[in-house]
């Protein structure tokens, strides 16, 4: 909403200047957007809230800014606008009685309208233009200016007729016939429907209600008599045809949010004493006002103490009634506590006690309320259960030396999407945005193209969406070496599906669970033969593995790119979290390496759970540290070689101990159809 | 006896004139081994007369250690020049670029997030999360939002069915928690928040929010700006100062947006940092808590916020486009 200065200064005396003035509504909630300097005056430019509609008006500005600075004073019009403008006389009643207004709908609850005769719609004179151009509007004629002018300071949309164009110069305020159609204003056409609600004539429709004029019976420079219409409607209705219309004009933007249905009257009133101070001997007719509905009475009682004590700041009985005194409320009612206090009918926003509260906080000053803490009971703050896990998950990722990423959760089809169903958004922005991603693994797999790198290991946690459930998940793309190049010889290690699975297995461990494994073949997104699920506890979770090379050359990715991932939901039900501490042993331990030659089809977990237990309590580490397989090999097999270390709790172990261990899990592998080397 | 003086002046020329470590392992075999030049004067004593015999093998000792602790010092000399060959061999250029080892980077909206989270955990606030494809009666309706309300125009909101949106602000939690807890209570949230806006510099479809309520006895707005002023503080540095204007959402009531200012961010200006106020009643009785017995407040701000004002960061796409540039940058 624009205003100017001085039309700011007609209602108001003070001695601040318009950034003053600004910085006070601000404060009161109408916030400053920005102020301009247009010949020669200042435009302010306010933010009005989606619940004070009221304030798209130079006179609730103005009552606002009084209420708030005491020490200025409402000048002469204000109190006239205060009384809703009297007239001196109640106008010419021949001409009253050549008109008449009838509602036919439930959406309008008043229609008041009056006629002027005689009419020269020539230009405005230059004040009334200049403050038109101001506030960046077109001056058009006298008639539509003067709308345009009254409707800024009073907030009352108003709309002249050519009334010799109205058939029987009569007005129906009505429901659309289904099919009917109206041009308006702006030159489109509109069929309506029954659920439109339009300002008709005797014969058809002529105004979208509390939106725009018809084309038909607008006013021009040859309009000699007018009918002024000053008309309340429901909001919803207005807002509802605004948006399916697509007309946004300053009459719907008021509607929309409320306009004070008290107002119509005095909107009439101030446009006739606006017209007569320029066209002097012009006729002008008595207000035809019909209601149809008349607004509720808001009465509710303040009680001061809880004010005070909801706003933490003390205000006395007399403060609060000076406050809303000055905000139009009236005083019907009063305790030593409280107030009694009838609402003004342009303040749809009050409602019950607390919204007076806010009332008395706004206009004492909120800069007064002091900074304390909060009182009461104090649980253990921060995440817990499952948001902890997903926290303690994030950090082993990060310690496992990968970078996070977070990415957009809408985004197009991908070669990585999981299998399932995607959510779509109904009308989405464009067409790369929308669906919600189905895998961590395609914004995964952006963020490397983004870097375009060649060595890359990053991971997210985020949601996704996938068959219609919303789900956490841990992405990982991890793809070529570990270091970046430098100019030493490099670390010749690179991403593989083993330091993957290293890294899965570190991070099941940081959250103290058994991590296991499921051969499968069948993800279309992983080589066929280079692909795991994976199991925290009793949890299947997830998959891991090698790119499928197909899937590599669609995405980008390198082919020897490995990616996990990982869906965190499952684990909420099981036990995480909690480590088991066994005693260290202070004596030395032995070690015993051993060589074994066995086919390679024999899965390495067979060897390992055999090694387990067949070794025993005092086999405290094993470890494979070499695989060959070539010359000095049986075709078919591979040579493995196996580090055994042995220790005992408070006792060292002796040579003939440790050897009849090792040869103990020798039995066990040959078992396997293993040959010591 | 004179022999014995004669061989250590000998030794001692010898150990004067070796060059290095190796010279003198020889010198010391010469002179001081089995079968040196020293030992086998020993072998003279037995021409002697008796009474001197003692006495010659005394000298031969006395100069057997003379030369030998002048040996060793020799060799601790010669070592310590070795040594300092050996460094002066080995000099290294300092100033050659380090090798990292791989260190995973935290992105700076978790790090963000990690700060809020400590404060407000800190504060007794405890730490929730809910679903970002929202029922639309938790995004809307359980936040005091009459049907078809204007305040709906400043949300363009994404639908995927009638149902469910995309939630646009994190405060839908607290429907879900009003309906599980009761109060007292202290609870905040972190999340995604998805508006259909057209992507800018300032205005992008999805940012993330803090979300922070509580309902206790005797809550006042004196408590909101306190809370907001330790959490501002802890954002932004000690001389933040928090300040209250009034504004409109259907959710509060009394409602504001707060702004804080500093002497040394934003020039002095204030700063919009998010919206407040206390509970709306209509909330609080939607979920049958007496609002004569409690009150609560909450609060809500934008996460990428938080940075873009600390360090300066101006286009909000950098957030969710994880470009290593801009995120090393911070980690």
């Amino acid at each position: 909403m624009k205003l100017t200065y001085s039309m700011l200064r007609e209602y108001v005396d003070t001695s601040f200047n318009a950034e003053q003035i600004a910085d006070k509504l601000t404060m009161t909630g109408f916030e400053l957007e920005e102020i301009t300097e247009v010949e020669g005056d200042k435009v302010l430019d306010i933010n009005i809230m989606a619940n004070r509609g009221d304030g798209a008006s130079v006179i609730q500005l103005a009552r606002e800014f009084l209420a708030k600075v005491p020490n200025a004073t409402p000048t002469e019009l204000f109190l006239r606008a205060e009384k809703r403008f009297p007239a001196n006389d109640t106008g010419n009643r021949d001409i009253w009685s050549k008109t008449s207004a009838e509602i036919q709908t439930q959406t309008c609850t008043r229609f008041s309208c009056r006629i002027f005769e005689n009419i020269q719609n020539g230009p405005s004179p230059e004040w009334l233009q200049q403050r038109l151009r101001q506030i960046g509007q077109r001056p058009i004629s006298l008639l539509v200016d003067l709308t345009n002018y009254v409707m800024m300071e009073t907030g009352q949309p108003l709309h002249s007729f050519d009334l010799d164009k109205l058939a029987g110069e009569r007005i129906i305020v009505r429901n659309a016939l289904d099919g009917e159609k109206l041009r308006t204003l702006d030159g489109t056409d509109h069929e309506l429907h029954p659920h439109h609600m339009v300002i008709a004539d005797a014969e058809r429709a002529v105004a979208l209600a509390g939106i725009m004029g018809g084309e038909d019976t607008e006013v021009s420079a040859s309009t000699t008599r007018c009918l002024l219409e000053s008309a309340h409607f429901v909001n919803t209705s207005i807002r509802r045809t605004r948006k399916e219309l697509g007309l946004f004009t300053e009459a719907s933007y008021r509607f929309e949010r409320h306009v004070d249905p008290e107002g119509t009257t005095a909107a009439l009133n101030r446009f006739a004493e606006l017209y007569l101070e320029i066209n002097n001997n012009s006729p002008v007719g008595g207000i035809v006002d019909v209601i149809a509905a008349k607004p509720p009475l808001v009465q509710l009682t303040v009680f001061i103490k809880r004010a005070s004590r909801l706003l933490g700041m003390e205000i006395s009985l007399d403060q609060a009634e000076s406050y809303l005194r000055r905000l139009g409320f009236a005083i019907v009612g009063k305790s030593p506590d409280s107030l009694e206090v009838i609402a003004p009918t342009w303040r749809s926003d009050i409602l019950r006690e607390e919204d007076l509260i806010e009332e008395l906080g706004r206009v004492h000053g909120y800069e007064l309320i002091p900074e304390e803490l909060p009182i009461g009971s104090t649980p253990i703050g921060g995440p817990q259960g499952f948001e902890l896990l997903t926290d303690d998950i994030r950090e082993a990722a990060l310690r496992c030396g990968l970078d996070q990423c977070i990415s957009h959760s809408l985004r197009d089809i991908h070669p990585l999407d999981a299998e399932g169903t995607r959510t779509q958004v109904r009308t989405p922005h464009s067409p790369e945005m929308a669906y919600l991603r189905n895998s961590i693994l395609p914004s995964l797999c952006d963020a490397v193209r983004k870097n375009n790198a060649e060595n890359i290991h990053i991971f997210e946690i985020g949601r996704i969406h996938n068959d219609e459930t919303e789900s956490t998940q841990l992405g990982v793309i991890s793809s070529g070496s570990f270091e970046n190049p430098t100019w030493r010889e490099s670390d010749p290690t690179s991403a593989d599906f083993f330091t993957l699975k290293g890294t899965i297995e570190q991070i099941a461990h940081a959250i103290q669970l058994p991590v296991s494994y499921r051969r499968t073949t069948t993800d279309p997104r992983f080589h066929p033969t280079r692909q795991a699920r994976i199991i925290f506890g009793k949890s299947e979770v997830g998959i891991f593995g090698q790119i499928h090379p197909l899937i590599a050359v669609k995405t980008d990715l390198s082919p020897t790119a490995v990616m996990a991932e990982i869906t965190l939901d499952p684990l909420k039900t099981e036990q995480t979290g909690v480590p088991t501490s066994k005693a260290i042993s202070r004596n030395p331990a032995a070690r015993r390496d051993i060589a074994i030659l066995i086919k390679k089809e024999v899965p390495y977990a067979e060897i390992d759970q055999a090694i387990v237990k067949s070794g025993g309590e005092t086999l405290e580490n094993h470890w494979l540290f070499d695989v060959y397989e070539g010359k000095g090999v049986p075709d078919g097999q591979h040579s493995l070689a196996i580090a055994l270390q042995f220790r005992k709790l408070g006792e060292n172990f002796t040579d003939e101990e440790a050897n009849g261990l090792r040869d103990k899990i020798v039995a066990a592998l040959e078992l396997l159809g293993a040959t010591l080397r | 006896m004179e022999q014995i003086t004669h061989v250590q002046n000998d030794a001692i020329a010898a150990i004067q004139a070796a060059k290095n470590t190796e010279e003198l392992r020889a010198v010391e075999l010469d002179f001081l081994g089995k079968n040196g030049k020293l030992s086998a004067l020993m072998k003279g004593i037995g021409a002697l007369p008796n009474d001197q015999k003692p006495l010659f093998g005394a000298k031969i000792n006395e100069a057997k250690n003379a030369v030998q602790s002048m040996l060793d010092a020799r060799v601790q000399d010669l070592k310590v020049g070795e040594l300092s060959k050996q460094f002066e061999a080995e000099r290294i250029d300092i100033t050659m670029p380090g090798r990292a080892p791989r260190y995973g980077r935290e992105h700076v909206l978790q790090q963000t997030t990690n700060k809020i989270k400590r404060v407000l955990g800190s504060m007794g606030f405890v730490y929730k999360e809910s679903p970002e494809l929202e029922d639309f009666k938790y995004n809307f309706d359980a936040l005091n939002y009459p049907p078809d309300h204007p305040a709906m125009d400043e949300q363009d909101t994404f639908y995927v069915t009638d149902d469910k949106v995309l939630r646009t602000q994190c405060t839908a939690l607290q429907g879900r928690v009003f309906e599980s807890t009761e109060p007292p209570l202290r609870v905040f949230t972190v999340g995604r928040t998805f508006r259909n806006e057209a992507v800018d510099r300032t205005h992008s479809h999805t940012f993330h929010q803090v979300d922070c309520f509580m309902i206790d006895r005797g809550i006042s707005m004196a408590h909101l700006k306190g809370t907001l002023g330790v959490f501002a503080k802890a954002m932004f540095g000690d001389e933040v100062k928090v300040r209250f204007r009034p504004d409109f959402f259907p959710f509060v009531e009394p409602g504001v947006d707060y702004a804080i200012s500093s002497p040394k961010l934003f020039n002095g200006r204030w700063v919009e940092l998010g919206g407040a106020g206390l509970i709306h009643p209509n909330i609080l009785e939607k979920y049958n808590i007496d609002s004569r017995e409690f009150s609560g407040f909450a609060f809500g701000l934008g996460v990428e916020r938080i940075p873009m004002m600390a360090y300066g960061v101006d286009d909000l796409r950098n957030f969710l486009e994880n470009d290593q540039r801009f995120l090393a940058q911070f980690a």
